[in-house]
């Protein structure tokens, strides 16, 4: 036993000696525990996405329209564009013309028209458009359930109007008006109130019938009372439980067939296999920055058989040197990313070839930035070990805030910002612009040089860093 | 034709060179003997150019060496001190890298490399990956990748660590042919058995500093005596060992005194005090002493420590 707890206790030692080791075992799963905290909704009273850049149109004078406005508004689930800002910095409201062309431009994914004709006198019901480019599924998805939600919760009183509208044409005027109170004065007599407040209330559409998608407990007296302005608040949950999730509604069920949505979809119509285009970027830009970190630690490996020496003592500069190895990520992470994007084609009918030239060029300006993020780590990290463990920290983080993994819009706002600094969020960005929005080359242009300059920056830092270590001698 | 000019090379507190003068001379076998840590490795790393000195100048053929300057170092060959090879490749992949490294292509590489490999005997492994080559082969391999683009001058680190007998005679042989051809050879080692055959000429470096320098029989003659007296250390020989150290040098390494007589006392007088604590004459061998002695005198300490 005494041997077995001595072999034990050596390595215990040899563990605490490797800082990758331990940065590998504790600091990765807690750095990652936190990240999909947030998307999980573990770190925040109200889970689900935030910020989603949403347009809203309206173009209906209702007073009910512009409440659904400002419903969107007030969702953080959302951040509502309703301007449009003119080359000369001076705004003016957005049109629906404007939206198809700022979609395919990328300035938001969703948007929501409210049309002139949103409460319908031909028929009962509502008419709503929303235009989307749904690169990311789960995020389309998800952006379609809180929009539905939002509206339906929000749409009664449109609803009613719509009914009155309807009831007023077929009735004519004063029957109208003549059943408006008659409906008013049986209601009082029933459940009590105002007849004049519940007749006003009716005409302008408000049934109550909002009321009715969020259940209430039995004792509710609004549930009795349609004229009270406002449901009872829900009882508060016992300290230390759960809060109570809204049951699902039939209501919704109902306003669902009475709410024509016309849906959209502006970019990646054409795509032919949708959902594997989507994911394909980001797991081939993540399988590809392992591939360099392993690179990095090969560096190591080079450098402490003296390898280096040797070619160093030839004339060979230490730029030369460097420069090698970074074309060498380049060559390597082309390679596997063409193979990917090739697998991608044979299994799931990726349309590669269809893209082929952007494709390549978006992959080398791709490969170039993990290259050099190689050797950044090299330049980072003292050994080898600790390359790895390094490496297998960061590329782990950017590819959860880069995108990689769920979409970036399921983190907090901050969290947003950080990944749109990572290559991992770039350099899918690039791919989904080839593969799914088919752009041209001078639209891809800006992307390539962001991803140009992050493999400029971080190759300067990286050179910087290793001219200054003694890896060379 | 390397000469180094008061060079001083520190790593933070540690001084590693400390104001190094020498003259490297065409066609010479310079050895640099001194033990672990003397200085060695980084007078041969600044003599190719890996690293720039803090103080002093190196130059080759009267151009300074310097980092920055690498079109000096075709001149130069170097053999690491560890075996410096892509392991995965085989040993004509290896040679055909550093090859062009050094400009050299075509017909004129694949003639090198067909001559180096034959030189060393691994002609026959030459498709063969060096991880799976002995630790000799590595070495003699090692040695060869440093020649290949025919330099003026060669240094070598440390170049048979590790190596069994058999090998170590190979380079030893390789490098004693190349030098009779003209070519100067720069030779760090810790093993004065190697300084000894190899060298015309030996600098003993310890602490960063040439502490002597000159052929093996100048160095020789830096000692206060002429012979020396090894004997077994045994509790037999204790009482004679515990006398003898009023009348010279004594140390002890690996199981055996060594004793140098000091000026004046007589070989005659050793023998009859050995006679009196009862010693057989066999037990004694009497010879020219070696660079360790000369190591020993001069630096205080043996060259393994």
């Amino acid at each position: 036993m005494a041997v077995i707890l001595t072999l034990v206790r050596k390595d215990i030692a040899n563990f605490r000696r490797n800082r990758a080791a331990v940065v590998v075992t504790f600091l990765v799963p807690i750095v990652l525990i936190y990240i999909f905290g947030w998307v999980f909704g573990l770190n925040q009273k109200d889970n689900g996405p935030t910020g989603i850049r949403l347009a809203v149109v309206n173009a209906s004078p209702n007073p009910g329209a512009q409440k659904l406005v400002d419903a969107l508004k007030a969702d953080p689930a959302f951040r509502v564009v309703t301007t449009f800002v003119n080359p000369d910095q001076t705004t003016r409201p957005l049109t629906e013309e404007d939206l198809r062309p700022m979609i395919r431009e990328g300035d938001f994914r969703f948007a929501v028209v409210i049309p002139a004709d949103v409460v319908r006198t031909d028929r009962i019901g509502l008419h709503l458009k929303i235009l989307s480019d749904p690169r990311n599924e789960i995020e389309a998805q998800t952006v379609n359930g809180l929009l539905q939600r939002t509206l339906f919760s929000n749409v009664p009183e449109l609803l009613g109007q719509s009914l009155q509208a309807r009831a007023k044409e077929f009735l004519g005027d004063s029957r109208f008006r003549q059943f408006n109170r008659g409906l008013a004065d049986t209601v009082a007599s029933a459940f009590g109130g105002d007849p004049a407040k519940i007749q006003r209330q009716i005409e302008s559409g408000d049934f109550g019938l909002s009321r009715i998608s969020h259940p209430a407990s039995p004792a509710d007296p609004s549930l009795r009372r349609i004229d009270n302005a406002a449901p009872a608040p829900a009882a508060a949950p016992a300290p230390g439980a759960p809060a109570a999730k809204p049951a699902p509604s039939s209501a919704q069920d109902f306003f669902s067939r009475l709410i024509k949505i016309d849906q959209e979809q502006v970019v990646g119509k054409d795509v032919k296999s949708p959902a594997a285009t989507r994911l394909v970027g980001g797991w081939a830009i993540m399988f590809l920055l392992f591939a360099v970190s392993n690179g990095a630690a090969a560096f190591f490996d080079e450098a402490n058989t003296g390898v280096f020496q040797r070619i160093l003592s030839a004339p060979v500069t230490r730029a030369q040197l460097l420069w090698s190895r970074f074309l060498y990520g380049v060559w390597l992470g082309l390679i596997q990313l063409l193979i990917m994007f090739l697998a991608g084609h044979l299994m799931y009918g990726i349309d590669v070839f269809g893209h082929l030239g952007n494709l390549l060029a978006v992959s080398v300006a791709a490969a170039a930035a993990c290259s050099s993020f190689g050797m950044l780590i090299a330049a980072l990290a003292p050994n080898a070990a600790a390359a790895s463990g390094l490496s297998t920290l960061l590329v782990m983080v950017m590819s959860a805030t880069g995108g990689a993994w769920f979409p970036m819009s399921f983190m907090p706002e901050f969290m947003q910002r950080i990944g749109k600094f990572t290559l991992v969020y770039w350099s899918m960005e690039g791919f989904l612009q080839v593969l799914w929005a088919g752009r041209t080359f001078v639209e891809l242009l800006p992307i390539l040089g962001i991803l140009a300059g992050i493999t400029l920056v971080v190759m300067t830092v990286a050179i910087w860093r290793l001219n200054k270590k003694a890896i060379f001698a | 034709m390397l000469s180094l000019r008061s060079v001083t090379k520190r790593y933070g507190a540690l001084t590693a060179l400390d104001g190094v003068s020498l003259d490297i001379t065409r066609g010479e076998f310079f050895g640099l003997l001194g033990p672990n840590g003397a200085g060695k490795s980084t007078l041969m790393s600044l003599a190719a150019g890996l690293r720039s000195p803090d103080a002093g100048a190196l130059t080759l053929d009267g151009v300074v060496v310097t980092p920055a300057d690498p079109a000096t170092r075709t001149a130069l060959g170097l053999v690491p001190q560890s075996i410096a090879l892509f392991q995965d490749l085989s040993a004509e992949q290896n040679l055909h890298t550093f090859g062009r490294l050094y400009g050299l292509r075509g017909t004129e590489l694949r003639g090198r490399i067909d001559e180096a490999l034959a030189a060393v005997g691994l002609a026959d492994r030459r498709h063969d990956p060096v991880k799976n080559y002995s630790g000799g082969m590595q070495r003699r391999l090692n040695l060869i990748a440093a020649l290949l683009h025919r330099p003026k001058l060669l240094l070598c680190d440390e170049p048979t660590v590790g190596v069994d007998p058999q090998s170590r005679n190979a380079i030893f042989d390789f490098l004693e042919q190349r030098n009779r051809e003209g070519l100067t050879i720069i030779y760090s080692t810790h093993y004065m058995e190697e300084a000894t055959r190899l060298c015309s000429r030996i600098g003993i470096i310890d602490h960063g500093k040439i502490h002597a320098l000159g052929t093996l029989d100048e160095l020789l003659t830096q000692l206060p005596f002429e012979e020396e007296i090894v004997f077994p250390a045994t509790p037999a020989t204790a009482p004679l060992a515990a006398e003898l150290g009023a009348h010279g040098t004594l140390t002890t390494r690996e199981g055996r005194h060594h004793f140098q007589a000091a000026a004046g006392f007589k070989l005659s007088a050793f023998y009859a005090r050995t006679e009196a604590h009862g010693l057989s004459p066999r037990l004694f061998t009497a010879g020219r002493p070696t660079l360790e002695a000369v190591f020993l005198h001069l630096t205080g300490r043996n060259l393994r420590e």
